[in-house]
């Protein structure tokens, strides 16, 4: 009996929500954005000795944050459809050593023809003045894990691996890239035809290969300075170049 | 516009109303009687009340998964079945027995024993902090919840040695048990008492292991600027690389225990063993979870919060002291195909090298990195009356 009157009280709830009033604007959906990392156009793989200028480069993580998301010329202008986005392509407990596809689903963007999308990469300075204590749990920008106390910044990304540069097999120098402050935040443009629609979506493809050339150049990874940047007074300069060239590392499609 | 504006709160709070009604008329099971051998609970009040997490100010906020709100009455449950030895085969080990508050919720063992007195391989984990551990938990990430994890010691054959079906028969018959279960969770007869509610309230006495704010560290980054003396303020920026002095070099610690709560939530192979293959290691360590030989080696990093207080070190407490451990990262660790490629890379680049090599430290900046790690030290943590064995 009780059961019953329980029942009937949910199914009642439900009916209510069902009865969503949606008259004070036009329809949206949700858009997905897939995040790939690539390296030479090839699905990355953690571990795997890359061929990188003359030497071999072995791949093992890589994370960004992506903000300011906002998709250009709709019908009622640019459309701002995310502050901040922590995208992980190498968690440790992926299934194998691929780097993982990261769908993220942007819910109530306006339908609609766009004509293209804006991509911030990195914390923008509005947001990276604040500190994780600052943010709900399980925001992106929650994760202290991602925040430098010594700076006052969050790392913009992190990309990390190893190198052989006598191609012997054998690990002899490192590549850890980590670029974090208002100087290298950075906002790149697509422009490319985007349909909001229900299931609508794109893919914003990185690759690895192409950030490490930089204006037809190797980062030449013989120069100890040129292996490690954690943004100090050394190696901003690399984090500078990084941050330049991830627009040309970037396809979005 | 308006109307919608108006109409879409009062949908919200008659939903959760009528919702809260339909819950509680579901659990409200008066008149379901108990089943043979099984206690009657509904004579006792069920009124559980939020208990609010006491965290530093300067501290991130705190996940609690909804599934598994905190109550005071589930925080005073869980600590009695976290100090309580009921939990296992002989009734002799607790939760407690491996994780002491003196010693930051660790044991100050290189590796645990169980009530057979069989070691374990591993070490006790500081439990400091719990609450903020993202990515999994033990040293190879094999659970993925606190509440997942608070299960299986029970039943580890080398730990407490029991089944849950025994230790729940045993808390069904205790005289204080059902009712603490009832008060925390609203269970109306004995049958209600399950394992998962057991372990549902150890993870909310364990995310209130939270530290107190008041070590020197802390006090420095609340403003107190003449907390640290010279010498540890230099320590500090060995630790987190902020590279903004001449003459300190990059220790890297901050890359694997950054964060307020000084562990990245990540796993690692921080260079303890010379392999030449991956399959050498002898503890596999996240790749035995995984079961991808590139994990192989690698351990969770843990918290450095009141690590003065947690010797001896690493997973397997190889290291008996905090100079042992300096030493370690100083000189690069042992190289294996995974090490992770920060490890090298301790001190200055050596000029004329090539491919470069680094300095490691000096005799004077281990000093002050060993002087920094002291200032994480928390006795107002320890010492928390909150936390200590309520019997």
């Amino acid at each position: 009996m009780k059961f019953s009157l329980a029942g009937g009280l949910l199914i009642a709830i439900l009916a209510f929500i069902g009865c969503k009033d949606n008259t004070d604007s036009g329809p949206t959906s949700t858009f997905t954005i897939t995040f790939k990392a690539l390296y030479d156009g090839q699905p990355l793989e953690k571990f795997k000795a890359y061929d990188y200028d003359t030497y071999k480069v072995q791949l093992t993580r890589f994370n960004t944050y992506m903000s300011n998301i906002t998709l250009l010329g709709g019908t009622s202008g640019d459309v701002k459809i995310s502050d901040i986005e922590w995208v992980n392509f190498t968690p440790d407990l992926a299934p194998d050593n691929f780097a993982v596809p990261v769908p993220i689903a942007i819910a109530n963007v306006p339908d609609g023809d766009y004509t293209g999308i804006r991509l911030g990469y990195g914390v923008p300075p509005n947001l990276n003045a604040q500190q994780p204590k600052d943010f709900p749990a399980g925001h992106p920008l929650s994760n202290e894990n991602e925040y430098w106390l010594g700076w006052k910044s969050y790392i913009f990304n992190k990309i990390e691996g190893q190198v052989d540069l006598n191609s012997n097999g054998q690990a002899d120098g490192a590549l850890i890239y980590h670029c974090g402050s208002d100087a290298v935040f950075r906002e790149y443009t697509f422009n490319l035809p985007v349909k909001v629609e229900p299931g609508a979506g794109i893919t914003v493809e990185f690759d690895l290969k192409t950030l490490f050339v930089l204006n037809g150049t190797w980062l030449d990874l013989n120069n100890a300075y040129n292996q490690i940047t954690s943004n100090d007074v050394n190696d901003v300069v690399i984090a500078n170049e990084l941050m330049d060239n991830f627009g040309n590392a970037t396809t979005v499609k | 516009m308006k109307g919608i504006a108006i109409a879409f709160p009062w949908r919200i709070s008659t939903l959760m109303f009528f919702t809260g009604i339909a819950l509680v008329w579901l659990s409200c099971k008066k008149d379901d009687p108990p089943e043979d051998g099984e206690q009657d609970l509904t004579h006792i009040p069920y009124a559980p009340q939020a208990y609010t997490i006491v965290k530093p100010a300067h501290f991130p906020q705190i996940q609690i998964p909804a599934d598994n709100p905190m109550t005071v009455e589930g925080v005073q449950l869980g600590r009695r079945l976290f100090y309580d030895p009921i939990l296992s085969a002989d009734s002799t080990q607790s939760c407690s027995s491996c994780h002491l508050p003196q010693g930051s919720f660790t044991d100050n063992l290189a590796v645990s024993t169980g009530i057979d007195g069989i070691a374990g391989r591993r070490s006790a984990m500081s439990l400091q902090n719990v609450a903020y551990a993202t990515n999994r938990l033990f040293w190879d990430g094999r659970s993925p919840t606190l509440e997942d994890q608070a299960l299986l010691p029970v039943e580890d054959p080398i730990e407490m040695h029991n089944t849950w079906p025994n230790v729940i028969e045993k808390l069904k018959k205790h005289p204080d048990y059902p009712a603490r279960f009832r008060k925390a969770f609203g269970i109306n007869t004995t049958k209600g008492i399950t394992r998962e509610l057991a372990a549902k309230a150890i993870a909310q006495f364990e995310r209130t292991l939270v530290s107190s704010g008041k070590s020197k560290f802390d006090r420095y980054l609340q403003g107190e600027l003449d907390a640290l003396d010279d010498e540890e303020l230099d320590g500090k920026l060995l630790f987190f690389d902020e590279g903004q002095v001449v003459g300190l070099p990059d220790a890297q610690c901050f890359h694997c225990h950054g964060g307020l709560t000084l562990t990245g939530n990540q796993y690692f192979n921080n260079g303890l063993d010379s392999v030449g293959t991956l399959d050498e290691f002898v503890d596999k360590g996240l790749g035995e979870v995984t079961g991808n030989p590139f994990d192989n080696g690698k351990f969770r990093a843990p918290t450095l919060r009141n690590i003065a207080l947690t010797a001896p070190y690493m997973h397997d407490g190889r290291f008996q002291t905090l100079e042992e451990v300096i030493e370690h990262y100083s000189s690069h660790g042992k190289p294996a195909p995974n090490r992770d490629p920060l490890i090298p890379t301790v001190g200055f680049p050596i000029p004329g090298t090539n491919p470069v090599k680094y300095s490691g430290l000096t005799t004077y900046q281990k000093q002050a990195l060993l002087k920094f790690l002291h200032t994480l030290t928390d006795t107002d943590f320890v010492n928390n009356p909150d936390i200590q064995n309520p019997f």
